[in-house]
């Protein structure tokens, strides 16, 4: 009885000593932001701009074959604030965050979920995908959906299989009447997201969960805060 | 898709339901171990006790299984799950760990149950017979990694939903400690009825065992559920809405008070 009741913390001990260091050797050899990429591509969307047209949200279906239940682009129209008549909206984008630090990517079970390592961007593998929907609960940003014609989880890739592949800007990009949308590559020095990132007050959606979005935000001063 | 997205619901009802029967089948095995080693020894085999806890375990964790694999968008394609692995997911490593247990839990019963199944299957299936002796040499090692897989996956289900960024509810340290100690008191209540089904003697020393485990388990228990709501609320903000809408009517909210205050009442009426 002793020498098994030893034999067993150690088995334990080691076991667990093992995993733990497993762990976190894995945490520290595998950071998740790949500055080494080829490509960073990013989106800005300057809500001083915006008319809340909902011509992005169009194209975007109409581009990626976006089943009419689900979408991969939303506007949400915030308001209006303010005393008639000087009454204002205040738009607000909800669409794939393409985190640097993406949860989708970290709890998905088979690796379906994946950063693509030329271009930063989160895609899905449809194939790959079993449809557990742990990335839909994993993501903060509530923007990840089962695509019913595929069965496979499904968001929005900056059309990285529709127009990216054929050398054009995203959909929502090129519809935007009032250029309040901005996409580019960030690790090109003449890159003009790059200029707007040095010069404009950029936000990212909740930045305190450390997901590090890479769609940017020009804030809009219109809204309001309630006291 | 509202359903995934309602604040304190993350995912649909099949999935808590399966994250229950993983731990109760984590705990009836836990039990089952501390029986046989604390009080039964040899006659492990003969307990109405350990019975009904070897029955309820496989079962819970097929059935938990199942409705897993039912839920997927695409069930048919489960073994991907199996085949392809993600280090860093919880989920992923959930599975190891299950399939693994899965084995283990096997190898323990049949263990305990070789001699009667030696007995019964005489000199017939002689390769089953060395099987089992051999399973029965090897029943210290067994048992051992059994306790760590069976905690593990007790774990393990709160730690998949403790994962989660978005939920400030879930996202939350005591969460896993909170799963593992729910699953251990559930599953042994669950043996100790089955037992009883099974007319097992309720006044037995097993049944005065498990009570003597059970009690200060379950008080641990209601004080890290106190900790857990009382971290959320005073850690203000978001946590305390979540605390607010969880404990009244959210769907979490059903589980706990269904696994931990109806079992929590069932125990001493067994
Ligand atoms: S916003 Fe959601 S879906 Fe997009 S990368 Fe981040 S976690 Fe993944
Ligand atoms: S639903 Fe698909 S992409 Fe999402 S976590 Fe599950 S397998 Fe991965």
């Amino acid at each position: 009885m002793q020498t098994s009741k030893r034999h067993f913390l150690k088995c334990t001990g080691t076991l667990l000593a093992g995993v733990a260091a497993y762990r976190l050797a894995y945490a520290t050899a595998h950071p998740e932001a790949k500055p080494d990429a080829a490509k960073q591509y990013i989106l800005i969307h300057d809500q001083t701009q915006c008319i809340g047209c909902d011509a992005c949200a169009i194209a975007c279906r109409q581009t990626n074959q976006v089943p009419a239940e689900v979408s991969r682009l939303t506007i949400v129209r915030h308001g209006p604030y303010g005393e008639y008549p000087n009454q204002q909206y205040h738009f607000e984008r909800q669409s794939c965050q393409q985190c640097e630090n993406a949860p989708c990517v970290m709890v998905c079970p088979t690796g379906a979920a994946y950063r693509d390592p030329q271009t930063g961007i989160i895609k899905v593998d449809d194939w790959k995908c079993v449809g557990c929907q742990y990335c839909i609960a994993a993501c903060p940003y509530q923007v990840r959906f089962i695509n019913p014609v595929t069965r496979a989880a499904d968001k929005c890739d900056f059309c990285a299989e529709t127009k990216l592949k054929q050398g054009e800007l995203p959909a929502c990009v090129q519809a935007c009447p009032t250029q309040a949308l901005q996409f580019g590559d960030s690790l090109d020095k003449d890159a003009q997201v790059r200029k707007t990132l040095n010069s404009a007050a950029v936000i990212r959606d909740n930045e305190s969960l450390g997901t590090r979005p890479k769609v940017f935000i020009i804030a809009d001063a219109k809204g309001e805060v309630t006291i | 898709m509202s359903a995934f997205h309602f604040d304190s619901l993350v995912w649909h009802w099949p999935i808590a339901i399966y994250l229950f029967l993983a731990g109760i089948s984590a705990g009836a095995m836990f039990f089952a171990i501390l029986l046989k080693y604390a009080c039964l020894k040899q006659t492990a085999h003969e307990s109405k006790f350990i019975l009904a806890a070897c029955i309820i375990a496989p079962i819970s964790v097929f059935l938990g299984l199942g409705i897993l694999v039912v839920d997927l968008t695409k069930p048919l394609d489960f073994w991907k799950i199996l085949v392809f692995y993600n280090p860093r997911s919880v989920m992923s490593v959930g599975v190891i760990i299950l399939m693994i247990y899965q084995v283990f839990m096997f190898a323990w019963i049949a263990a305990v149950y070789a001699k009667p199944i030696q007995t019964w299957l005489g000199l017939r299936f002689t390769p089953i017979n060395k099987l089992l002796t051999w399973l029965a040499q090897q029943h210290a090692s067994i048992t051992g990694l059994l306790l760590i897989l069976s905690l593990s996956l007790g774990a393990y289900t709160g730690f998949l939903l403790s994962a989660l960024p978005g939920y400030p509810m879930l996202n939350n340290p005591v969460l896993p400690l909170l799963f593992l100690i729910s699953g251990l008191t559930s599953g042994a209540a669950g043996a100790l009825l089955l037992g009883v089904l099974l007319k097992g003697q309720p006044d037995s020393k097993e049944v005065k065992f498990i009570h003597k485990i059970e009690i200060p388990l379950i008080l641990v228990e209601l004080s890290i559920i106190f900790t857990f709501f009382m971290g959320l609320v005073l850690s203000g903000g978001q946590k305390q809405v979540a605390a607010a809408t969880a404990i009244g009517a959210g769907f979490w909210g059903w589980v706990f008070w269904l696994g931990i205050i109806g079992v929590g009442l069932s125990v001493p009426l067994a």
